[in-house]
């Protein structure tokens, strides 16, 4: 499943009492909106965590990085590219 | 204290006593200069930076009253803080220095604290002679929640601060090595120990960043690596570490004191909490901001936690008695108030007279155990803690009701083991413009500060009323507990 559709699945379900999940769009702000408060920041970092299997560090979230489902893919896909760098890297020096 | 040791420490940058006064000195002295008049109101809508607790210290140098404001308030609260306290300066978040702005002018101060001196040097220029402030005078005014929608501001004086502070000092031995963590806002009360115990016994205030203070993983590594001996804050955070920051499975040689204070620990939490960090002093402190705090209770070495906590015994400096009747505990003497901003009549109806002392009526109900230690039982009104922040529902029920398509609000909380305080608003729209609950969300985004936005938004067609037309919230609270329950037929009457 696409990155977007399952963050907006989580949300809609977490957030808005099952509103379909289409209501949310790409750029519609969910902390500074209302929608997502401090404590839902961590329910929502602890789903990304585990089902896109990643470990955020202290700078990389915040009010602005997880506010539009846009951005939540963004930060997503930069970390998962930056796992795979590192897998790249560790194997190369194994192979070394 | 030495002057180079550390006062402030903010992540890799760090500020020392002599830098600090200096920095603190030059920036009043420009206030001063400017014309700013002792008790004159300084509005700093900051976060807990280094510039802010400059700030802090230049207002006070200053013999002006400080006004803090969180930024994460929306534009239209913090507009009401600054026309309610008729605010002259308006200190704010502007790139790597605060914008200084005067508020009936419009003219900009400029911030550079930075003394042009080179240290060493006995005399800075620029700096005015600074007059001290007498202790009656007020030092800050903290806002908060109102039950008819606007904030109120509890003016405190430099007399009620430094009794609570110097207590906190004597109390738990607060040293020149000590580092004392810094995560609550300097709009929250329990930011003066910090700030204030930095002063006075020439501790470091170690600053956490805004980010990571409910992100309970991050901030478990900060205690570790920031090497912090001593911590208040509400238990929420603290919870928030032992639940999803795996607290307990870490060490903390350095921490040895760990303070709470603004709403119920439950006594599981607290047991864990100490079993965890087994030579830390734990320590329930209670008062609301307008006594600060009044009674404490040391958590014993082996706590169970069956029972919750009790809110202990009165400070040395507290008087403290049960109003028979009500149950409610009145709280009085050296850290009291002085009231309410620019509001003599919420100020009368605040305080009691009693054998010639005055007393702060808290709205809390309290039991007394055998051994004379008080007990939290509840409210005797609507009021409600969320992660120790204090909310009049009423205060969000004026914030729903100012939006055009909203005819009616109510709004109730309820306790939640898992997420703790949950707050539902009942709204009922004009029928021909169908408010989405996105959009009443966004609403109460905008009008209110985020720990106040309701978790849940439910539209219904009618409030359920009594007899005197007034809102059955016993009848909203079964309605809401039916629907948490996915009990969906239960509550017809409620459309999402």
């Amino acid at each position: 499943m696409e990155i977007k559709t399952e963050v907006r699945k989580f949300i809609a379900e977490n957030f808005l009492l099952n509103a379909p999940a289409e209501t949310i769009d790409d750029a519609m702000p969910l902390i500074t909106g209302g929608i997502i408060d401090s404590i839902g920041m961590i329910t929502l970092m602890s789903f990304l965590e585990a089902r896109f299997q990643l470990e955020f560090m202290p700078r990389e979230i915040d009010a602005t990085s997880l506010d539009t489902v846009e951005r939540i893919e963004k930060l997503i896909v930069g970390k998962l590219a930056g796992r795979q760098a590192d897998v790249t890297t560790r194997d190369g020096q194994q192979i070394r | 204290m030495a002057p180079d040791s550390p006062a402030i420490v903010e992540e890799d940058r760090v500020t020392s006593f002599s830098e600090l006064f200096a920095q603190a000195s030059v920036l009043a002295s420009r206030l001063v200069q400017h014309g700013v008049q002792k008790q004159d109101r300084i509005v700093l809508v900051l976060p807990k930076n280094t510039e802010a607790i400059i700030a802090v210290f230049a207002c006070l140098l200053a013999r002006a009253i400080y006004v803090p404001i969180h930024p994460s308030w929306p534009k239209e609260r913090i507009e009401a803080v600054l026309s309610g306290c008729a605010a002259r300066l308006v200190i704010e978040a502007d790139g790597p220095a605060p914008r200084i702005t005067d508020r009936q002018t419009g003219v900009s101060i400029p911030w550079q604290a930075q003394p042009t001196t080179l240290p060493g040097q006995t005399s800075l220029p620029g700096i005015v002679p600074l007059l001290g402030a007498d202790a009656a005078d007020p030092a800050l005014i903290l806002f908060t929640s109102g039950s008819t929608g606007q904030p109120k501001g509890v003016v405190l004086s430099h007399n009620a601060v430094s009794t609570f502070v110097r207590w906190t000092a004597f109390e738990f031995q607060i040293r020149s090595h000590d580092r004392i963590a810094s995560p609550s806002p300097l709009g929250f009360d329990l930011s003066t120990f910090d700030i204030f115990n930095m002063a006075l016994c020439g501790a470091a205030c170690v600053l956490i960043p805004a980010e990571i203070v409910w992100m309970p993983r991050f901030l478990v590594q900060f205690l570790r690596r920031g090497r912090i001996t001593c911590w208040y804050s509400v238990p929420s955070i603290l919870a928030g570490m032992l639940q999803d920051g795996r607290l307990a499975e870490h060490e903390f040689p350095d921490l040895r004191l760990i303070l709470f204070a603004g709403e119920v620990f439950p006594g599981p939490g607290v047991a864990r909490l100490q079993a965890a960090i087994p030579q830390a002093v734990c320590a329930n402190l209670y008062g609301p901001t307008e006594t600060n705090v009044v009674t404490w209770c040391r958590v014993p070495q082996k706590f169970e936690g069956s029972q919750q906590l009790p809110i202990g015994h009165p400070c040395p400096y507290a008087t403290v008695m049960v109003d028979a009747e009500s149950g409610e505990l009145l709280a009085g003497g050296g850290s009291l108030m002085s009231g309410y901003w620019n509001r003599p009549e919420d100020s009368e109806r605040a305080f009691v007279w009693l054998n010639g002392k005055q007393y702060y009526r808290t709205g809390d109900r309290v039991s007394v155990a055998p051994d004379g230690s008080y007990l939290f039982t509840g409210r005797i009104d609507r009021q409600v803690k969320r992660r120790g922040f204090r909310i009049e529902l009423g205060e969000i029920e004026a914030a729903l009701t100012r939006h055009e398509d909203i005819l009616e609000a109510a709004v109730i909380a309820a306790e939640d083991g898992r997420r703790g305080t949950f707050i539902t608003a009942f709204v009922r729209g004009r029928i021909e413009r169908a408010l989405t609950l996105v959009q009443a969300k966004a609403h109460c985004a905008q009008a209110l500060p985020p720990y106040m936005v309701p978790d849940q938004i439910l539209f219904v067609d009618a409030l359920p009323k009594g007899n005197r037309g007034k809102v059955d919230y016993l009848a909203l609270g079964r309605m809401a507990e039916g629907l948490n329950r996915g009990d969906q037929d239960r509550s017809p009457e409620v459309h999402c």
